[in-house]
């Protein structure tokens, strides 16, 4: 388990026009769950790739406890990597599968078959060890894949790559907890890429968004959701994501269109307003004039937000948090909201 | 039984009937054959199992059934490792992989007397590329003469013709491993050797076996290649069992003897090819 440090990483396809990965700077203690979030071509998997060294950076460096790693191959890092689907040594049983990773870095046998017992104990799949790999079920399979990545007792650094993927939707919550466990009980650095929010919010104690090929912001899953560093981050995060309007600033008020909201310390001109649907306040005493247009079951995500319905203010539509009926005419007023320029959060 | 239920069997019947004539009747006239003794076409004799007891005891059949055996377990020991080798060594994806692929295929392409022939010039000492040059550095070539030099040749030949085959199916085989399989296989540190065996031919167990089944039967029915290549010689040498049961039916017109030797091969290579399926699905078991 080694501190991972990533200096102004970049990466650009050979024949590619653009870096995929340009200018990421990241830090990971020694021990930490980490997630990195975001969509589909945000640049996840380019840099899992130059983590383990599957991939060369173009530019930048990649530190293990301070020593320089980037010109290793991936062989030589001692890194271990989880993948979207179950990958095994078909040909082997389990208990073969879980020595591999050892025996091929000078265990002794009996030393690889000790610890190996100990994981799959940990794993509860000793039952399964003289099994062949190919009869498996997908979840056993990827159980002992997650095995196989934290076998090694000294392995810096463990990747996984949307582990949850392949799996059934029943078993993606017991796989969670198991790998959340043996992460907090085995003190492995994990790297935990996905789409999924809800899986890098309950598993990470730190959470990176990428976006575009860049690092947007790293916090801990509260402060991502709160006080959102980038306009992505706002909208990808939380479920609704923030509510996001053009509003203006003038002499230390921000206005929605001719109604002040509240103070904003920030110099005149306009300004993207987001805040959340929780702190949007209905039925106040005083505010704006809104109209509930429809309810919307969001569910039970972060700040216990339980109905959401989209309410028109101003001419705009928003979401709030709202459990009474359609079609009153409430006052709106929001308690709490950020602001952004050019993308960043600057209130 | 209702009546749409009975409609049915309709939809089998050409199934049926192409089987029928394609297998069931031409089989079973071979079997009536083998246990007749056919004078003209008036004049025949039930001889129950004579002929087969006849073949069996024949040491020109032995000969050559093990000569056949010889020949089929040496170009599959052949053509198997050379056909994954050259598989492994075609780079995936480029533009230039299909054509490759193509040219690779272009002996399976060629009808099989044309390989018999184009080998039957290759190999011969005064003209043929091959032949010219093995007796250029000294080697006194001659597979008309010399029995080693005709089975180099006939294998050579089978070799050149039907690795193709074991390439395609290998590399389509290879292709379908994601690589997600290599770079577990990177992170754990294991060698290139390590990689082949526990990622690659694990993989690749179906396509081998198919290509182990087809190339098995096919090499056992070998005939059309070393008959015009070498005829069968130098002597018997090279003298397979269809070229053998070919002499007696064609030549000879000994149409018992041969129906009981056909009855006999057929079984030899049903019997080969399920051993070898077998013994492959009993370990999978």
């Amino acid at each position: 388990m080694a501190h991972i440090t990533i200096e102004g990483l970049g990466y650009r396809y050979p024949d590619a026009a653009e870096e995929t990965l340009s200018d990421v700077t990241l830090d990971v203690p020694a021990g930490e769950a980490h997630a990195l979030l975001g969509a589909s071509g945000a640049g996840k998997s380019t840099m899992l790739a130059l983590l383990s060294g599957l991939l060369r950076p173009s530019r930048g460096r990649v530190l293990f406890d301070g020593q320089d790693v980037t010109p290793l191959a991936a062989r030589h890092r001692n890194v271990a990597q989880v993948f979207q689907f179950p990958v095994l040594y078909d040909g082997m049983n389990v208990l073969k599968n879980l020595t591999f990773p050892l025996t091929q870095r000078g265990f002794t046998k009996e030393a690889a078959l000790q610890r190996a017992r100990h994981i799959a104990e940990r794993l509860e799949i000793s039952e399964l060890l003289l099994r062949k790999a190919n009869d498996l079920s997908l979840f056993q399979k990827q159980l002992v894949a997650v095995g196989r990545a934290i076998v090694r007792p000294d392995v810096a650094l463990v990747l996984l790559d949307e582990p949850l993927t392949a799996v059934q939707p029943s078993t993606k919550t017991h796989l969670r907890h198991v790998l959340k466990e043996v992460q907090r009980d085995l003190h492995v650095t994990m790297i935990y890429v996905t789409h999924d929010q809800t899986e890098a919010l309950t598993f990470a104690t730190a959470i990176s968004v990428m976006a575009n090929g860049g690092l947007l912001q790293t916090a801990a899953a509260e402060t991502l959701y709160n006080e959102p560093a980038h306009e992505i981050v706002a909208h990808f995060v939380g479920d609704p994501g923030m509510n996001l309007l053009d509003a203006e600033v003038r002499g230390g008020q921000v206005y929605l269109g001719e109604d002040a909201l509240g103070p904003m310390s920030l110099t005149d001109g306009p300004v993207r307003l987001g805040f959340r649907a929780e702190w949007v306040a209905l039925d106040a005493a005083h505010g704006l004039p809104g109209k509930v247009l429809r309810r919307r079951d969001a569910g039970t995500r972060q700040g216990a937000v339980v109905g959401v319905a989209d309410v028109s203010v101003v001419g705009q539509t928003i979401r709030a948090a709202y459990h009474g009926p359609i079609g009153e005419l409430p006052r709106v007023s929001v308690r709490r909201f950020v602001g952004f320029r050019g993308g960043i959060r600057v209130a | 039984m209702s009546p749409e239920n009975n409609r049915a069997w309709l939809g089998v019947l050409p199934v049926v009937l192409v089987v029928a004539f394609s297998g069931v009747v031409p089989l079973m006239t071979v079997v009536n054959y083998s246990v007749q003794d056919i004078l003209d076409v008036h004049t025949r004799f039930f001889v129950g199992f004579d002929w087969y007891r006849e073949t069996l005891r024949d040491p020109r059949f032995a000969d050559a059934l093990l000569r056949q055996v010889a020949f089929s377990l040496t170009v599959l020991a052949i053509e198997l490792p050379l056909g994954i080798l050259v598989a492994r060594a075609i780079p995936k994806g480029r533009a230039f992989t299909p054509l490759l692929l193509v040219l690779i295929a272009l002996p399976l392409l060629i009808p099989w007397n044309v390989v018999g022939t184009i080998w039957q010039i290759f190999a011969r000492g005064d003209i043929g590329l091959l032949g010219v040059t093995l007796n250029a550095v000294g080697l006194e070539f001659n597979y008309t003469q010399n029995p080693l030099h005709a089975w180099l040749t006939v294998v050579a030949m089978d070799v050149w013709h039907w690795t193709s085959l074991v390439v395609l199916l290998a590399f389509a085989g290879l292709s379908s491993i994601p690589a997600a399989y290599y770079q577990a296989a990177e992170l754990d540190n294991a060698s290139a050797w390590q990689t082949f065996r526990h990622v690659e031919l694990p993989k690749l167990r179906g396509v081998l076996i198919i290509a182990v089944l087809l190339r098995l039967m096919d090499s056992l029915m070998i005939y059309t290649e070393p008959f015009v290549l070498t005829g069968g010689g130098p002597g018997n040498t090279t003298t397979f069992l269809s070229q053998y049961l070919a002499t007696m039916a064609v030549g000879q017109f000994d149409l018992g003897p041969a129906a009981a030797f056909s009855v006999i091969y057929f079984l030899v290579i049903l019997l080969l090819c399920w051993l070898f399926y077998s013994s492959v699905v009993k370990r999978d078991a």
